[in-house]
């Protein structure tokens, strides 16, 4: 496989602002139902006064090895080999929402035409990189950052090849992200983060 | 999916898809020739991007909260699909080098321009109905209304009222040529207390943080992070906690972004502000810690200062805004030691309270102490050194002040304090109709039901003989209008603005841009729409221009730009300014000193007489003039800011409430209005759970709203956001106008500012 890409998430900076929501939106044409390929999650732990809140801004993980891709039934979904992007061939997908309820991030999301769609990191052409709108990066001319996180506020998001991106990271996300084998490394100050898949 | 989320067109009553819909307007825009004004470069642009160059060939400047962040437009067949930001913006980014970013609002503006929420057409009152007008037959109705309405009653009788214009001309136009003296702006809604109270005190307006400078960040009832004037402001921020290792502390009885990020908060009992100002300048009198050359030699009051807050110590202060004396001891040494690269900035959340007046003038004087003004990382005196011309004089056009001389129609209203300080006040209108005082209004991006007491507000529009308005969404005041004039959205019409405050903080700048898309239906830009009344009313002459375009280059021929230029680069950087402006000028008071006491400011020592207050900075308890919890309603409400929603006028668009929902975790549920944060302390007693629908009640009356429990929020306090329920421009009105639950009485009465904190009761159960 070519190299791995990554996003990397610094909670420290985020300031839950939802721009990168609604850039991702607006690059992919999405329908307010389905504007949450990228959604801004609110976490807090403690009691008033110690009370304590962090925003995580999170996407599809690009995992690994794929939970949504072992159970999809048509073979809809793939790890792509050039860059280990997770991408969805709408044409094959039944709208089965087996991958909704296999995902622990609740990235896959359904449009009118009850086919699933998702963040495809903005990169490339091809299955995934969102039902026909324009690719925001090509691979081989390292062009423009994905819409995300070409706009986040708190320049809480990067993206690219993970070995790049492991380099700007500290040691504890870094060991997270492998264990998580999602290919995101969050940088957390504060409570944890659990997320909840999707049910509909 | 929830069904509260789909788009309904309002005018034709069908569902329009917002593919379809895009696909449709982009069409619309091309063969549109409707506009007027810039419609050949417009069409220019759309042309190339037709000719294959779809991509960043735009450019704007936003205008969501009137902040003129730069913006680059993303163009695919004629219609705007992307936007992002503009690197090295004075607004819009931290400076020289980095980067642009725009926040969600601003990537919202894409939505906004094809919303089909909006008023698509002028619309004229026949038979006590609205109905469709061509654009010359609304100008016409509207000229002879006022002639008609200036005859019976006076132009003093016409009330003005301005939102965030886009062209000055309506102040000419209905103030200098049609005589109104009746102008309500933002100080008696939103800033009032802070912006006399700073004024009097350092007599330049209000100061501004100088962000990128700051070693120590005191937000007060300020949510910096979340609230901002323009991506600079959050983005200065963590690059001062980045670089220059500042601290960052909130005081807010609510949790917020702000407060996620920051080194202390400090939950606060509500309206005790100025208590723990008082108690931090007593620590930094106390031990020295201030600056004894600026206090000697610029300030004016400082022995009678010492002598009131001689006892006012940490402790105190402890027992009465629940704050730990040691806390309050550490934060003041931080800020003083920081000194002068710190500051402590004030805005809505002091405003809004009954004795926000008292609670600003405390919070100021700890400015003054430490000596931060108009020094790096401190409250930087702003100025613009860039050469616009006024394009009015380029044109040698000179208008008439027909105002003169006609007053504000006061004389009744001497009950009030603020008659010292100003003419009436948004929440005294209804009033002032009720007396026949005023008679009409031309509204300008204007949404007084959602700004204080509705109920008084709807029977005063009701009454009203002409209502003129010019907005983009159907609201209470719109629909209540004889003639509705549609403006364009922003990425629709050219813009321009400059400094002030910004990323750059000893230069000027310079921003604006060309209209990205036409406009769209048959709405047109606010220079239009006034130009077309001005002609209408006899008044052409005043009006040389055939564009917005061609009075903008007749302001940017001073600095010898155009704007074609200026569109290109989104914004120049012109002008160098030192800080310590007062070490020549001094400060523009009486004493030419920075002042803690205010006897020497007349209005404000008749008012404050009045009011029974001193002029010295002292603690004013809420109690003294605004309304506090009870038995029967046992909880302190008031409304607030979020980033997703800037004031009222996003509250149509679908992603907008969507992310909204999202922030509060609610976003699987089927409601898409306001929220009411309460504590699990609150809720749990009355059997409240996160996302159950509940009821607001006031003395006033009542609204229906969803909880959000959070242990975000001091127990015993709840907040929600405003401009959502009636009146406001929600689909369906969906959500509550925390106004409906208000009386004119609930004001400041130094500013005539509304109080915005009230007693409530809330139970489980709620319409929706
Ligand atoms: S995050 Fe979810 S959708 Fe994305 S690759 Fe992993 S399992 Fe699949
Ligand atoms: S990379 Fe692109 S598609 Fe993915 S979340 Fe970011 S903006 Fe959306
Ligand atoms: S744009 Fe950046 S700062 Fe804002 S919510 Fe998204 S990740 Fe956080
Ligand atoms: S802060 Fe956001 S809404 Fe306000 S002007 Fe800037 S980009 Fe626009």
């Amino acid at each position: 496989m070519g190299e791995q890409w990554a996003f990397y998430f610094d909670a420290n900076k985020c300031i839950g602002c939802h721009a990168c929501t609604v850039a991702c939106k607006n690059q992919n044409d999405l329908d307010p139902e389905s504007a949450t390929w990228r959604r801004v999650v609110q976490s807090g732990q403690g009691e008033f006064p110690d009370y304590e809140e962090i925003s995580v801004s999170i996407s599809c993980m690009h995992c690994e090895d794929p939970p949504c891709e072992t159970v999809c039934p048509t073979g809809a979904i793939e790890k792509r080999d050039s860059d280990g992007i997770v991408t969805v061939n709408r044409d094959k997908c039944i709208g089965c929402h087996y991958c909704a309820w296999s995902c622990p991030y609740g990235a896959p999301k359904f449009d009118g035409d009850n086919k699933m769609q998702k963040c495809h990191m903005c990169l490339g052409k091809g299955a995934g990189e969102g039902y026909g709108s324009p690719a925001k990066k090509h691979e081989d001319d390292g062009g423009e950052k994905p819409a995300c996180v070409d706009t986040c506020v708190g320049g809480a998001l990067k993206a690219g090849p993970m070995d790049e991106l492991t380099k700007e990271a500290t040691e504890d996300a870094v060991n997270r992200a492998t264990k998580r084998k999602g290919n995101v490394i969050i940088e957390t100050g504060g409570p944890t983060v659990t997320f909840e898949s999707e049910s509909d | 999916m929830s069904n509260s989320t789909s788009t309904t067109n309002e005018s034709d009553g069908s569902r329009i898809e917002r593919r379809t819909f895009l696909k449709g307007s982009a069409a619309a825009a091309l063969s549109a020739g409707i506009g007027g004004a810039g419609v050949s470069q417009v069409v220019q642009g759309s042309t190339e991007s037709e000719a294959g160059s779809d991509g960043w060939v735009a450019s704007g400047t936003c205008w969501d909260c009137h902040q003129l962040c730069g913006q680059r437009v993303r163009m695919k067949n004629g219609t705007a699909v992307e936007l992002k930001g503009v690197d090295g913006h004075p607004r819009g980014s931290p400076g020289e080098g980095r980067e642009g970013r725009l926040c969600s609002k601003a990537h919202a503006q894409i939505e906004k321009a094809y919303d089909p929420h909006r008023i698509k057409e002028p619309y004229v009152r026949k038979d006590g109905e609205l109905q469709k007008a061509s654009w010359e037959e609304a100008f016409q109705v509207a000229a002879d209304k006022l002639a008609t309405f200036k005859d019976e009653h006076g132009p003093e009788k016409l009330l003005m009222a301005e939102g965030y214009d886009t062209d000055d001309m309506w102040k000419h136009l209905i103030m200098d040529i049609y005589g109104s003296p009746n102008k309500v702006g933002h100080k008696t809604i939103c800033h009032g207390p802070w912006s006399y109270t700073w004024d009097w005190m350092g007599g330049r307006g209000r100061p501004a943080p100088d962000h990128k400078n700051s070693e120590y960040i005191i937000s007060w009832g300020r949510n910096l992070l979340e609230a901002f004037n323009g991506q600079w402001e959050p983005m200065g921020i963590l690059d001062a906690i980045e670089e220059n290792d500042a601290t960052l502390v909130t005081i807010d009885p609510r949790y917020t972004k702000t407060a996620q990020h920051s080194d202390e908060w400090l939950p606060i009992e509500p309206r005790t502000d100025g208590a723990l100002a008082l108690a931090m300048a007593n620590v930094i009198i106390e031990e020295g810690l201030y600056d004894e050359d600026f206090v000697e030699n610029y300030t004016y009051g400082f022995n009678e200062l010492r002598q009131q807050v001689s006892d006012k110590t940490p402790e105190w202060a402890a027992e009465i805004t629940d704050i730990d004396a040691t806390k309050i001891r550490k934060v003041a040494r931080g800020f003083a030691e920081a000194a002068p690269n710190c500051y402590a900035t004030v805005w809505t959340g002091i405003t809004n309270q009954s004795n926000g007046q008292k609670n600003a003038q405390n919070i100021h004087v700890l400015n003054g102490l430490v000596g931060n003004l108009d020094r790096p990382g401190g409250l930087r005196y702003w100025e613009s050194p860039v050469d616009l011309a006024d394009p009015y004089e380029v044109q040698g056009v000179e208008f008439p002040s027909n105002q003169d001389g006609r007053s504000q129609p006061l004389s009744d209203y001497e009950e009030y304090p603020f008659h010292h300080v100003r003419g009436l006040a948004h929440a005294q209108f209804p009033e002032a109709v009720e007396n026949g005082d005023v008679a009409g209004a031309f509204m300008y991006w204007f949404s007084p039901l959602k700004n204080s007491n509705t109920q008084d507000w709807i029977e005063a529009l009701e009454e009203m003989d002409l209502l003129i308005a010019i907005d983009a969404y159907w609201n209470g005041m719109t629909r209540r209008a004889d003639v509705v004039f549609p403006e364009s959205s922003q990425l629709e019409k050219p813009m321009l603005g400059a400094g002030g405050s910004g990323s750059y903080s000893t230069q000027g700048w310079v921003t604006g841009s060309k209209a990205a898309i036409e406009p769209q239906w048959d709405t047109k830009p606010g220079f239009d729409i006034l130009k077309g009344l001005a002609e209408a009313m006899g008044y052409g002459e005043y009006v040389p221009w055939d564009s917005k375009e061609e009075k903008i280059n007749d302001a940017l021929s001073g600095m010898g730009l155009t704007l074609d230029e200026l569109d290109e680069k989104n914004y120049v950087i012109q002008g160098e300014y030192g800080y310590e402006s007062w070490k020549e000028d001094g400060f523009d008071t009486a004493t030419g000193k920075f002042e803690f006491v205010l006897d020497n400011v007349e209005d404000y020592a008749a008012a404050a007489e009045q009011a029974g207050i001193s002029t010295a900075p002292e603690y004013v308890p809420p109690e003294k003039f605004g309304q506090m919890p009870d038995e029967e309603y046992p909880l302190d409400f008031t409304d607030a800011f979020v980033e997703q929603i800037s004031r009222g006028g996003d509250q149509t668009l679908d992603h907008s409430r969507q992310l909204l929902a999202e922030r509060w975790g609610l976003d699987h549920k089927d409601y898409r209005g306001n929220y009411l944060l309460l504590n699990p302390d609150d809720a749990e007693p009355r059997g409240i759970e996160d996302g159950d629908m509940v009821t607001v009640e006031s003395p006033e009356g009542s609204i229906s709203l969803m909880a959000h429990v959070t242990e975000g929020i001091k127990p015993g306090y709840t907040a929600t956001t405003l401009g959502w329920g009636k009146g406001s421009i929600t689909p369906n009105e969906e959500g509550g106008n925390s106004m409906m639950l208000h009386n004119a009485d609930q004001i400041e009465p130094i500013s005539g500012q509304v109080a915005r904190h009230i007693k409530v009761e809330v139970t489980k159960g709620g319409d929706a």
